[in-house]
């Protein structure tokens, strides 16, 4: 499905060069769909996002900021209810990976759901150099979830063991939740 | 509780559950492990009641009432290689193509100790040692390197700019830097070129309510806890046996602590 | 004494603009090099994570220093009332500012993330010595220019006194805080000393003063101006002081460690076990870099122009060799987890770390160099920072 993407431009770090062929495009647009540069936003497995897309589109980048700070320095990792923060880069992927011929489409390629955007707009985003740019377990590399087990400690005698696992067992404090 | 974010996710991926609950048996079975081979056993009930999970679920702060913290016993038999592994499984370490190999990241190594005069030699695993006063931390010109609440040190690769500077202040050697482009990183432990890098005590999993993979893979050898809270068994074995930090004499006030060195 | 008059090079010659060209192709492939180095990561350099600062660094530290130390000239005439250096103040605060950035653009062009200098501009550690290098390195710029214009600007001459002295005291904080970058690492043993700031002062004035004589003596002769033995010879004598006391801060501070159990295997690493560092100590930094122009510069059979220049390249060759010992040779000798034992590791625990500098860095390094001359043949072109000329009964205030 492609539907125009609506851009609120002053909204976006462009250079005046880019401001100008973009206004210049969205103007000839307005009067015939075929010209000019076009962007194709895919869709996406989540059913909704944390806000409405127009709203997404001009606020995700502080969304995401603000909540990295949050989650990297204070160690907040969920709102209160226990759901995932709305700036969490790594649901914005969960939701958002594309996939091409069964396999994840990854940050190089323009099918990307940002980078189909952000390419667009001419605006480059430096998330992905550190961050993972499809969900986890379907690269090459499979951690957390697939190697859990493989180094959970079994050995009997061990203690090693913390207050916080102890906490984590004891039934009264289990029941006392949900 | 277990966590509760943890059951969220669960619901879009069905293998979490089965990891969940295979981690809450694990730990009822090692408790009762604990039990035989911690003294005393009634410490540990204590101090179930005295801190409760909510302190360290993934919706609360990391706390400054609590401070992490490891102790290794070296004495034990153990092949360290495991917890280096683990660590390196964990956080996808060793994925470089182009790096040689004194550029490619370490987050935790194995040391050979060898006593020149009388041929004493031993191994121990070193990684980011979590120092109270951190020179990584005071050395960073732009606040990248940080120490979180809970005492945990680890870089805010947001703000790293790649100078450097706190590898060079580093007493332990803990720190890397990324030498090449990075791709295919894992979830927990975003990492990329440019950027200097270290032992983050598995920060993703504490918050988690999980050990850190080298506890996990240590077979008991590596005990985690609150260093803060004298009823932890890190604190009680501590204060039973005594525990060193490497390289004392600097008076950085490590979290991580040894036994036998 | 004559009156002073100052006025711009000539642009439009042969000869400026082949200057104006091998500088530029020099900070080019400087740029160029540091390109490739970022684009591909830092891999293609000899650094690694026991040299953690290479070649770039050596190169940078010292066009830093170098940048402090060039303001001597002024300091001396403006803020010591020496008349015979008011003609040279001029290009002494311009060639600091000059050394300055061609140093910073090494270093920026280092950093693991460039792209990300806005960060460094915002989010700032006060406890962080390199913060506070920050302020002082962008202070130091400030305050030179304005020290120039009150300079150049007749109206202000009368500031001058004031602006020479705030910029003489910013400089002597400035090189304390770039000796503070190795002084304040307790990790490392080879840095672990009060001594260095000291010792950053004083190599400072040297290599400054060895730089400031050449672009001096270079740019008078192919502008076919003239330049008079009475300041020529004032100068190298002052310089022949400083090379001397550098010498005499390297005794002691070797001396002191060799004394201190501490340090004194890493002393020895250096002086005597070390290879290329020891070479460097030894055959570049003393003989070469110091006992050597010594003699050039103080020798009766030596006292021409071309045997200062001479002595003014080794200084700063012995200069850079001298900053690689402390700044490589520091890094690469090994670290004590457990002194007095032995250690071993995957992680090079224990050994003598390897580093070979590689191409990039080199010219990285020399693009340094190249952006300082760049920016200098640019400014006596533009403004008026060179006496017309320098001849003897001009430049010596007690001539008739």
């Amino acid at each position: 499905m492609g539907l125009h993407l609506n851009l609120s431009l002053h909204k976006l770090p462009l250079t005046i060069a880019g401001l100008a062929f973009l206004a210049a495009s969205s103007i000839a647009n307005a009067g015939q769909s075929e010209l000019g540069p076009k962007v194709t936003i895919p869709e996406t497995s989540g059913e909704q996002c944390v806000l409405p897309a127009a709203e997404m589109r001009r606020r995700h980048p502080d969304l995401l900021k603000h909540d990295r700070i949050q989650t990297l320095r204070e160690g907040l990792r969920a709102e209160k209810d226990g759901s995932p923060l709305a700036g969490s880069l790594k649901q914005c992927v969960n939701c958002h990976a594309i996939k091409s011929e069964d396999k994840y489409v990854r940050i190089d390629n323009d099918e990307h759901f940002c980078v189909s955007c952000h390419k667009y707009a001419a605006v480059s985003i430096d998330c992905f150099q550190c961050h993972r740019d499809i969900p986890e377990g379907s690269g090459n590399f499979h951690a957390l979830t697939g190697s859990k087990q493989h180094y959970s400690n079994q050995v009997p005698g061990t203690y090693s063991l913390t207050i916080k696992d102890v906490a984590n067992i004891s039934p009264e404090v289990n029941s006392d939740d949900k | 509780m277990t966590n509760n974010f943890d059951e969220k996710l669960s619901e879009s991926q069905d293998s979490e559950q089965a990891v969940e609950s295979s981690r809450r048996n694990f730990i009822f079975g090692s408790v009762a492990a604990a039990g035989l081979t911690v003294a005393p056993g009634m410490m540990l009930y204590q101090t179930a009641n005295a801190r409760s999970l909510s302190d360290f679920s993934l919706n609360e702060k990391a706390s400054s009432q609590v401070r992490w913290g490891m102790l290794v016993d070296t004495t034990k038999q153990v092949d360290w290689n495991k917890c280096v592994d683990a660590c390196n499984k964990e956080h996808g370490l060793n994925n470089e193509t182009h790096s040689r190999d004194d550029q490619k990241t370490q987050y935790i190594r194995v040391v050979d100790v060898k006593n020149k005069t009388t041929g004493y030699s031993m191994s121990l695993p070193v990684m980011c040692q979590h120092c109270e006063s951190a020179p990584c931390v005071d050395v960073c010109p732009t606040g990248a390197s940080m120490k979180r609440a809970d005492g945990i040190v680890l870089v805010d690769r947001h703000r790293c700019i790649g100078c450097r500077y706190c590898m060079m202040a580093c007493p332990y050697k803990a720190r890397s830097f990324v030498h090449e482009v990075l791709t295919d990183q894992t979830e927990n432990t975003p990492r990329g070129k440019g950027c200097v890098e270290s032992c983050n005590m598995c920060v993703t999993r504490i918050d988690n309510g999980q050990l850190p993979a080298c506890v996990e893979a240590s077979e008991g050898a590596i005990i985690f806890g609150d260093l803060n809270d004298p009823q932890s068994d890190i604190s009680q074995l501590l204060a039973k046996h005594g525990g060193k930090q490497i390289r004392a004499d600097l008076k950085l006030n490590p979290g991580v602590h040894y036994q036998g060195i | 004494m004559k009156k002073l008059h100052f006025i711009e090079v000539e642009g439009n010659t042969k000869g400026f603009f082949a200057f104006l060209s091998l500088f530029g192709l020099i900070s080019l492939i400087g740029i160029l090099a540091a390109y490739y180095m970022e684009h591909n990561g830092h891999w293609v350099t000899g650094m690694n994570n026991q040299v953690i600062w290479g070649t770039p660094h050596v190169f940078a530290i010292f066009l830093i220093v170098a940048a402090s130390g060039a303001l001597n000239v002024a300091s001396i005439s403006s803020v010591f009332s020496k008349t015979a250096y008011k003609p040279l103040a001029r290009l002494s605060g311009m060639l600091s500012i000059a050394l300055l950035s061609g140093g910073l653009v090494v270093l920026l062009l280092d950093l693991g993330r460039p792209d990300r200098l806005i960060v460094a501009m915002t989010e700032f550690n006060f406890v962080s010595i390199f913060t506070w290098n920050i302020f002082l390195y962008t202070g130091f710029m400030g305050i030179v220019g304005v020290y120039l214009w009150t300079m150049m600007d007749r109206p202000y001459n009368n500031l001058t006194k004031k602006a020479g002295l705030t910029a003489f005291i910013w400089r002597l904080i400035l090189t304390t805080g770039t000796g503070s970058i190795f002084g304040f690492l307790i990790s490392r043993e080879a840095y672990d000393s009060a001594l260095l700031a000291p010792m950053f002062i004083i190599m400072s004035f040297s290599f400054g003063l060895a730089f400031f004589l050449l672009v001096l003596m270079g740019s008078y002769k192919y502008t076919q101006r003239e330049l008079g033995d009475y300041i020529v010879n004032r100068l190298k004598n002052l310089l022949g002081v400083f090379v001397a006391a550098v010498l005499y801060f390297a005794i002691v501070y070797h001396v002191t460690n060799l004394y201190s159990a501490e340090h004194r295997d890493v002393t020895l690493f250096v002086l005597s076990g070390g290879g290329i560092y020891t070479f460097l100590f030894w055959v570049v930094q003393i003989f070469m870099g110091s006992l050597l122009p010594l003699f050039l510069l103080y020798s009766p059979s030596t006292q021409n122009r071309k045997m200062y220049s001479l002595a003014s390249v080794l200084i700063i060759l012995g200069g850079l060799a001298q900053l690689y010992v402390i700044i490589i040779g520091g890094q690469a000798y090994p670290m004590e987890l457990f002194p007095g034992m032995e250690v071993s590791s995957s992680f090079y625990d224990g050994v003598v770390a390897s580093y070979a500098p590689s191409l990039p860095e080199f010219l990285l390094g020399i693009g340094g160099i190249g952006v300082t001359l760049l920016i200098v043949t640019i400014a006596i072109a533009a403004l008026k920072f060179l006496p017309i000329s320098l001849a003897d009964e001009i430049a010596n205030p007690h001539s008739k």
